[in-house]
């Protein structure tokens, strides 16, 4: 045998090695692992880090949280990659239900979206409704000196996350076709997530829609010229969803029988438990000085805070439930 | 006698050229067997068959009694060991690339250090282990060379052209070892070569190889004698050359090599006769030079070779001449292509084969 | 944007003060690229050593593949074995997708083709007579190629710690197959991208920093490399 035949005997045997050492150490001698594909407003607040942490300390689990947009976090549970997600996008869960690909759905906090911009507002939409800022800044942006493209007027994360989905929900119904709005030269898209799209804004002094966590931690780390100026509205109403993935779809048999579900049931029993909920309601008032998630179990158990409630079910509520029986498996403590 | 190695219709192939053809040889245990030919005339293919580096396309090799094939050759490869002819090293130094053949027959460290240090001895390079080998003088680089493989005692020792580009003096230390080594330790040594005069001196035997085949084996003596028509033939051979030899009418005979050509020789015969002219007789100046010697010839430089310390010329005064000249000389009369020189040879210079 | 300094001066208080967080990064992403350009040498070497050494048919072509696989973007790739990874995918089985096992063995492929090729030509480079030469003095076949290959040693180096450099500063693969997850596939680029993501500035630039310091650490040994066979023969000089 040649040196390069023993040579390459030598390369695969112990890639062998590594590879089932690998799986032996993954498999044998670590914890069960749950992998939480989730949307990256809830990740970069750092509220998921908190409730990670404090989850481990109480299960023997080891919690791995994989930070995407909406679209990949579903794509992810299609793909049998992850155990939970966490989305904040009504429309595309739905298909995702009704795909078959998840189950027990629980709406466990919301918030609001936000439009910022410069704080000098140019456009003058601060205090209008949605639909007319939206107005005031294709008119600002349309009626500029520039129009080179050099100036942008509105960032857009054009990444098909939930923050993305919205963002195209709300020039729909400000009367905007947001394919053609987009291609207009005020228009930037960044591709990207909510740190740099707000990055981006900052830079250029341009107005974009944000969730409010985000852009109240984007604000806590950078001295930005950036303001909040239109919010708590109902058409900004945002609202985060998670969602067990099925170990069993037909079809996808063995993609999916490796889903580590009693452990994602377990997780979203305990993020809707009482005090996880009251945590998310109080994250944040002490750094940013003001809650930037609300928990939405005891809202919609209580009926109560009006408007809101009636904003969420209309929002995000499927047939009149946030999670129609059809797509619930066992677990009837959730939905009482 | 007994052999130690044998080629039966050896035939290689490279390419699309035949590069051996046909060719069957013995070698004799303990003889000095030279391989006299011109560049190109399949000598070194036949020494890498004898080092097993190569296998035949057609043909049996035979060692020591076994047949050579390719599965086998690593084995063979223990017994024979090659000398090429442009020194090539690990870039080591001295000590290390001596020592290589060595650590491979797994021989303690102790024993190894003092075959390297007996070695070098032989060579005269004493001292010389720690040196980086690749930056040593072609002379120098060449003896260590010789050193590596008769470190090894192989039965059978092959050198392909050992003292081509070396001045006189490595010339002089390598053909020492080599008989040296014979005598000794009674080692087999095939030695390429196209230098009649090493090929007269060292051998016991002489096999003339032209074109991938061999013209004629035999006794030293009686190459050189007997048959010196066929060695006359080997026009491709430096400074060999085939003329008329008449009388001058003053007691002297010259010969016409053709082209105008006329060379004084010391000989008595007529008619047609071979000569030949060491490259090292030749003197070489740039004007007509007053001296006693019989042949003066004006000619031009037309190819030039640069090898280490010497330096090779070949010169056209209407046939061509080979000179060799040290580097230094080569530098300090200015010399390049085309340059008109003048040719010096005492008649008593030419052999007559 | 106009805390940069501050950033700064922060970044240098995480770095001096040890903090545990950032160096199990720096660790993490050392052992993984050091792992993977330990993979990538061993299936590299053979190939490279058949390229450089064999003569066959489509072997300019083979060449020529690997030349270019050296500039694959690396999310490109990273995507690619994001579908091969994925429990959807041929290699899902394993259920490798989100471990450190996938990283290492995204960033192995992805170096291979510069250790390959950086490795040819180190080997290209060797007088081919040093073959011949090994042989005829008792080398086997593979010892007289462990010979060539000995003084193609610091060509070989390069071809390693130039491996390591991509390895080192890659995202794509890191983040697509790893997943950035804390504490368990984050390394120095993901991590960077996953503060700066979160205007934690300070941690990133502290990051930054500290890649940046290896990087130019690396690049300072491909200098030494040079070097480095001579310090070996000193070594192990005999006398």
């Amino acid at each position: 045998m040649q040196t390069w035949q023993k040579l390459l005997l030598v390369a695969v045997l112990s890639t062998i090695l590594f590879v089932s050492s690998a799986l032996v150490y993954f498999h044998h001698f670590v914890k069960r692992r749950l992998i939480i594909s989730t949307t990256t407003s809830l990740y970069d607040t750092g509220l998921l880090d908190i409730i990670e942490k404090n989850y481990e300390a109480s299960h023997n689990v080891d919690v791995n949280i994989i930070s995407v947009g909406t679209g990949m976090a579903i794509q992810h549970a299609q793909n049998g990659d992850a155990d939970v997600i966490l989305v904040h996008s009504p429309s595309m869960e739905q298909t995702f239900l009704e795909q078959g690909y998840g189950e027990n759905r629980k709406i466990f906090a919301y918030n609001f979206f936000t439009i910022v911009g410069p704080t000098a507002d140019p456009a003058g939409i601060s205090g209008r409704p949605v639909k007319e800022a939206l107005h005031c800044i294709v008119n600002y942006g349309r009626n500029l000196t520039d129009q080179s493209g050099q100036t942008k007027i509105w960032v857009s994360r054009s990444d098909n996350s939930g923050t993305h989905l919205k963002e195209q929900a709300l020039w729909q119904a400000a009367g905007y076709n947001y394919t053609s709005v987009s291609t207009e030269p005020w228009f930037a898209c960044v591709g990207s997530g909510m740190g740099d799209t707000l990055n981006v804004a900052n830079q250029k002094s341009a107005y974009t829609l944000s969730d409010l966590g985000s852009y109240l931690t984007f604000r806590r780390g950078n001295a930005a010229s950036l303001s909040a100026l239109i919010t708590e509205e109902q058409e900004l109403l945002n609202v985060y969803s998670v969602m067990a993935v099925r170990s069993s779809v037909s079809g996808n048999q063995s993609v999916h029988e490796q889903v580590n579900y009693e452990d994602a049931m377990s997780f979203i029993k305990y993020l809707v438990s009482p005090e996880t909920q009251q945590m998310i309601t109080d994250y944040g008032k002490e750094t940013c000085g003001q809650s930037l998630f609300f928990g939405a179990v005891q809202p919609l158990t209580t009926n109560s805070p009006h408007p809101v409630v009636d904003w969420i079910k209309s929002y995000a509520f499927f047939d009149g439930s946030e999670c129609p029986p059809q797509y619930r498996n066992g677990y009837p403590e959730l939905y009482p | 006698m007994t052999l130690i190695a044998e080629l039966k219709d050896v035939t290689k192939v490279l390419g699309a050229t035949k590069v051996l053809d046909n060719v069957n040889l013995q070698i004799n245990k303990g003889e000095i067997l030279a391989l006299l030919g011109p560049n190109g005339s399949g000598k070194t293919t036949l020494l890498k068959i004898l080092a097993f580096l190569e296998t035949p396309t057609f043909g049996e090799v035979k060692f020591q009694g076994g047949t050579v094939h390719a599965k086998n050759a690593e084995l063979f490869r223990m017994r024979s060991t090659m000398v090429f002819q442009k020194a090539t090293f690990f870039d080591a130094s001295v000590y290390k690339n001596i020592a290589y053949g060595l650590k491979l027959r797994r021989l303690a460290e102790n024993e190894i250090r003092g075959r390297v240090k007996e070695a070098l001895m032989l060579v005269k390079l004493e001292g010389f282990e720690r040196r980086s080998a690749r930056k040593l003088s072609g002379g120098e680089q060449q003896r260590v060379a010789i050193a590596r493989a008769i470190v090894l005692n192989t039965p059978l020792l092959l050198l392909d052209e050992p003292t081509a580009n070396l001045d006189p003096k490595n010339v002089a230390i390598v053909e020492e070892v080599i008989a040296a080594i014979n005598r000794g330790r009674g080692i087999t040594i095939v030695l390429a070569t196209h230098n009649m005069f090493q090929a007269e001196k060292l051998p016991q035997r002489v096999a003339l190889i032209n074109n991938g085949q061999i013209k004629e084996v035999g006794e030293t003596s009686d190459v050189f004698g007997k048959l010196s028509r066929n060695l006359a033939s080997f026009a491709a051979i430096d400074n060999t050359f085939k003329g008329i030899a008449s009388d001058t009418g003053s007691g002297t005979t010259v010969v016409d090599v053709g082209n105008n050509v006329k060379v004084e020789v010391t000989t008595q015969q007529r008619g047609e006769i071979s000569f030949f002219v060491s490259p090292q007789d030749i003197i070489l100046s740039k004007s007509a030079i007053a001296s006693s010697a019989r042949n003066v010839f004006k000619g031009k430089i037309v190819a030039i070779s640069d090898s280490g310390s010497l330096v090779k010329l070949t010169v056209d005064v209407g046939q061509p001449f080979v000179v060799q000249i040290t580097k230094r000389s080569f530098v300090e009369m200015g010399l390049n292509l085309n340059a008109e020189v003048y040719l010096a040879f005492k008649a008593s210079s030419v052999q007559v084969l | 944007m106009v805390d940069i300094l501050g950033g700064i001066v922060q970044a240098f208080q995480l770095i001096f003060a040890g903090d545990v967080t950032l160096y199990g990064i720096v660790c993490r992403t050392l052992l993984f690229s050091g792992v993977a350009v330990l993979l990538a040498a061993l299936w590299g070497t053979p190939i490279a050593m058949v390229l450089a050494l064999k003569h066959f048919r489509g072997k300019a072509i083979v060449k020529t593949f690997f030349n270019s696989l050296i500039g694959i973007p690396t999310v490109v790739l990273g995507l690619i074995l994001y579908l091969v990874f994925s429990k959807s995918g041929p290699l899902g089985f394993l259920g490798l997708l989100y471990t450190p096992a996938a990283i290492i063995l995204g960033e192995a492929i992805l170096v291979t083709p510069i250790l390959i090729s950086i490795t040819i030509t180190a080997i290209e480079a060797v007088d081919p007579e040093v073959l011949l030469l090994a042989k005829t003095l008792g080398a086997s076949d593979s010892q007289a190629s462990m010979a060539v290959l000995k003084e193609a040693l610091n060509g070989f180096l390069l071809g390693n710690i130039a491996s390591f450099n991509r390895a080192i500063a890659e995202l794509g693969v890191a983040l697509l197959v790893g997943g950035n997850i804390v504490g368990l596939t984050d390394v120095l680029t993901t991590a960077i991208s996953r503060y700066t993501q979160r205007g934690e500035l300070d941690f990133a630039i502290a990051l930054g920093i500290l890649l940046l310091v290896i990087v130019f650490a690396i690049n300072l040994l491909i200098i030494a490399a040079r070097k480095v066979k001579i310090i070996f023969e000193l070594w192990r000089s005999p006398q």
